[in-house]
């Protein structure tokens, strides 16, 4: 399903753009009108090549093994052979250092990009982090020049980051809970749009990615997303680096369409999210993106690998609706007002009940964003 | 009433019911045990607001109340009126239990630092740097305190003025809080080991490798060594070899430390779960839901266990049922502090509650 997009004026960077539109699949008579949104980059910042949709537009590697995860625990050593094997496939590269040095040099500050909500359930994998981590250490850079990062502390706390990932490396939590204090955002980079009358309408990018680091390497999981549809490369990049995003939803209404990827556009994001390693180790189906309820995550040992987040997460919205379809649970398309709940216990036991109407169809507004191929028939899915 | 107030050489029937002076109570971790049986709070006596996340837990002494928050800053709070008596400003953010020892509190900092701060007067007596963040609470025994590091590193300090006595790389981060015994050292790892090392000298007497990283502090009694694994395993190990006497597999990762008391044991478990084991032989006693999630220790008060798991819940020791249940204190990372007929709780968000 297609959102049409008019873009009214401006250009990304450090002027504004402003977007209109309204999704043919929300009911009209429901649907709070979709304000002007105002996206304010770093001035001057030079695009680089590597920048979204990157080095392989339209491409994205697909690698299972259902040994990789046995009763919930993740090989290391299996795991490491999948990611060699897909970054090798991504790049053409017979070495695994030279796949990793197209796109890290020895000399950048690396941010990897982690998704702890839903932790411990379902949340980036340590295992998958390690070897990521060893991988950019391999091409030379330092271990304090890496750092991994998300929004809240606390979350990364209940991963067990700290004590699973190795010596040296910096673990970022943006913030911590419950405050609304902008200490580590930048203040001149910012998404502004009123969407439900909310008194602060801005979001701002989080200070290391605007200044500090060099690269991101995006690690999103592969889930179901009560909001979004799903949440994958595209939504872990841009609300998690951007603050005060759950304001864009609100029962049953969610504007995560789309500005999950009008967020991706903004300057330095943009540029420095070189890389997408999706976690589908574990993949919920549904109750996304916080349940701790087994029933709906299900452990194929996936690793996807991109450059393109669009083509990504167009493979995983797929790989999702035919999860819950097999599980005969509704489509995420699905807008039917009998299909909501406001009570949070009903939702996360009943696959059929749902907290917002869902915005799969960010995923194609970022497309036409420019940020990837949305189009499966011209996504290069690599199956290893 | 503290002749030396090395809590570690003193169980805790020594102690003042009314004093909490390190993580889980006192340094053998028993948690609480010996303090008269907990009864459910009626009321909020007072409410402190420290102005930042808390994600440490309280300790108490002497009618003061030391809490750490994320901010920075160690607040001392008056028990008798719930007011601020001093505030003492660390220059990095706070993860780490506060620990008594004589006339200083001490407590690790994001900056690598661990301060001593003059318990009365809210004054720095002495910091000591490692390289990287300390999480872990210091310990003390014998005038020497021992704290583990980010840096991957065991440290041993003078604790009168932080001069280094030793320090010990292993293998991996360290956010584990050592137990310090007479002779040995036990410490958790994130490379998945749990290590012995010699107080004296910080060699490694042994090491016992588990499944994963391990983010747990050790509890040691009766020669067992008690721990959790991001293996999702509780372990009992030989304290003298470390050779594996049992261990019991849970639902998730385990970042939770057990308390112990006589041949109880309990310990949380990600998978929301508090489980209650026989000492001796690993025998599960029951297993009862209380949260989503379980990253925090239990404490003991005779015949129940307190734990913080997005409410606080007491469960009765012998049949693991919820005895009754505050939907304050949300975090999953605190401990309660249990004084008598008080329960101090920290909060997440930064609240801080005296119930009576």
């Amino acid at each position: 399903m297609d959102r049409r997009t008019f873009v009214k004026a401006g250009c990304i960077g450090s002027a504004s753009l402003l977007v209109q539109g309204l999704d043919p699949m929300m009911r009209a008579d429901s649907v709070p009108v979709m304000p002007s949104v105002e996206l304010h980059g770093l001035p001057d910042y030079k695009p680089s090549p590597l920048g979204l949709p990157g080095l392989f537009p339209g491409r994205v590697v697909e690698i299972r093994d259902q040994n990789a995860i046995v009763r919930n625990r993740i090989s290391q050593p299996i795991v490491r052979r999948m990611l060699e094997q897909a970054m090798k496939e991504l790049t053409g590269e017979t070495s695994v250092r030279e796949a990793w040095a197209k796109f890290i040099e020895p000399k950048d500050v690396v941010g990897i990009k982690i998704n702890p909500s839903g932790a411990p359930a379902c949340c980036s994998s340590p295992e998958i982090i390690r070897e990521i981590i060893a991988a950019v250490r391999a091409i030379g850079v330092p271990a304090r020049s890496i750092l991994v990062y998300d929004r809240y502390s606390y979350e990364i706390d209940v991963g067990s980051y700290q004590a699973l990932l190795p010596t040296g490396i910096r673990i970022v939590g943006i913030q911590d809970a419950f405050t609304s204090a902008i200490a580590g955002y930048e203040p001149t980079v910012y998404c502004d749009a009123n969407f439900f009358g909310e008194w602060e309408t801005r979001s701002y990018m989080a200070s290391i990615v605007a200044h500090e680091v060099t690269k991101i390497i995006n690690v999103p999981t592969m889930k179901d997303h009560s909001a979004s549809g799903v949440t994958g490369a595209l939504k872990n990049l841009a609300y998690g680096t951007f603050n005060n995003v759950a304001r864009t939803h609100r029962a049953p209404h969610s504007f995560t369409n789309p500005l999950v990827g009008m967020m991706c556009t903004v300057e330095p994001l943009r540029s420095k999210a070189v890389l997408h390693i999706m976690d589908g180790m574990r993949q919920v189906w549904h109750g996304g993106p916080l349940t701790q309820v087994q029933n709906f995550i299900e452990q194929p040992g996936i690793l996807l690998v991109a450059t393109d987040p669009v083509a990504m997460d167009t493979i995983e919205l797929e790989a999702i609706e035919k999860k819950r379809r097999e599980h005969g649970a509704p489509s995420l398309w699905q807008h039917d007002p009998a299909s909501i709940t406001p009570d949070t216990r009903v939702f996360f036991h009943d696959a059929s009940k749902n907290l917002f109407f869902r915005q799969p169809g960010h995923i194609v507004a970022a497309g036409k964003l420019g940020l990837g191929v949305a189009d499966l028939k011209q996504i290069d899915h690599r199956v290893l | 009433m503290f002749s030396d107030l090395e809590m570690t050489t003193q169980i805790a029937k020594e102690k003042s019911p009314r004093d909490w002076p390190t993580l889980l109570g006192d340094n053998a971790r028993t948690a609480g045990q010996g303090l008269r049986p907990l009864g459910s709070p009626e009321k909020a006596v007072w409410q402190f607001r420290t102005g930042s996340a808390v994600r440490s837990a309280p300790v108490l002494h002497d009618g003061i109340l030391y809490v750490a928050s994320v901010n920075g800053a160690l607040h001392a709070i008056d028990v008798a009126a719930g007011t601020s008596k001093w505030k003492f400003e660390a220059a990095g953010q706070v993860h780490s239990t506060p620990a008594l020892f004589g006339d200083a509190i001490l407590f690790g900092c994001d900056n690598g630092k661990v301060y001593a701060v003059d318990r009365h007067l809210g004054k720095k007596l002495w910091d000591a740097a490692s390289q990287s963040e300390v999480w872990s609470s210091p310990v003390v025994r014998n005038g020497v305190v021992f704290f583990g590091s980010a840096d991957g590193k065991v440290y041993a300090m003078d604790a009168e003025k932080g001069h280094s006595r030793w320090s010990q790389e292993l293998g991996g981060r360290i956010y584990s809080t050592p137990y310090a015994a007479e002779h040995q050292v036990y410490v958790g790892c994130g490379d998945g080991k749990v290590y012995s090392l010699e107080a004296a000298s910080g060699k490694v007497v042994w090491s016992t490798p588990t499944g994963n990283g391990i983010d747990s502090s050790p509890a040691v009694t009766e020669n067992v060594v008690l721990i959790g694994s991001e293996d999702f395993f509780v372990y009992a190990l030989n304290a003298s070899t470390g050779e594996v006497r049992w261990k019991y597999e849970t639902g998730l990762g385990i970042a939770s430390s057990p308390a112990v008391s006589g041949d109880f044991v309990a310990i949380g478990s990600k998978d929301g779960l508090l489980y209650a084991f026989d000492l001796q032989t690993g025998q599960l006693r029951w297993k009862t839901v209380v949260g989503e999630v379980v990253t925090a220790s239990p404490v003991m008060a005779d015949d129940s266990v307190c734990i913080q798991a997005g409410a606080t819940l007491a469960l009765d020791v012998a049949s693991g049922k919820v005895r009754w249940r505050a939907d304050l204190g949300g975090s999953i990372q605190s401990v309660p502090v249990l004084a008598g007929d008080t329960i101090y709780l920290a909060s997440l968000n930064g609240e801080i509650y005296a119930l009576r």
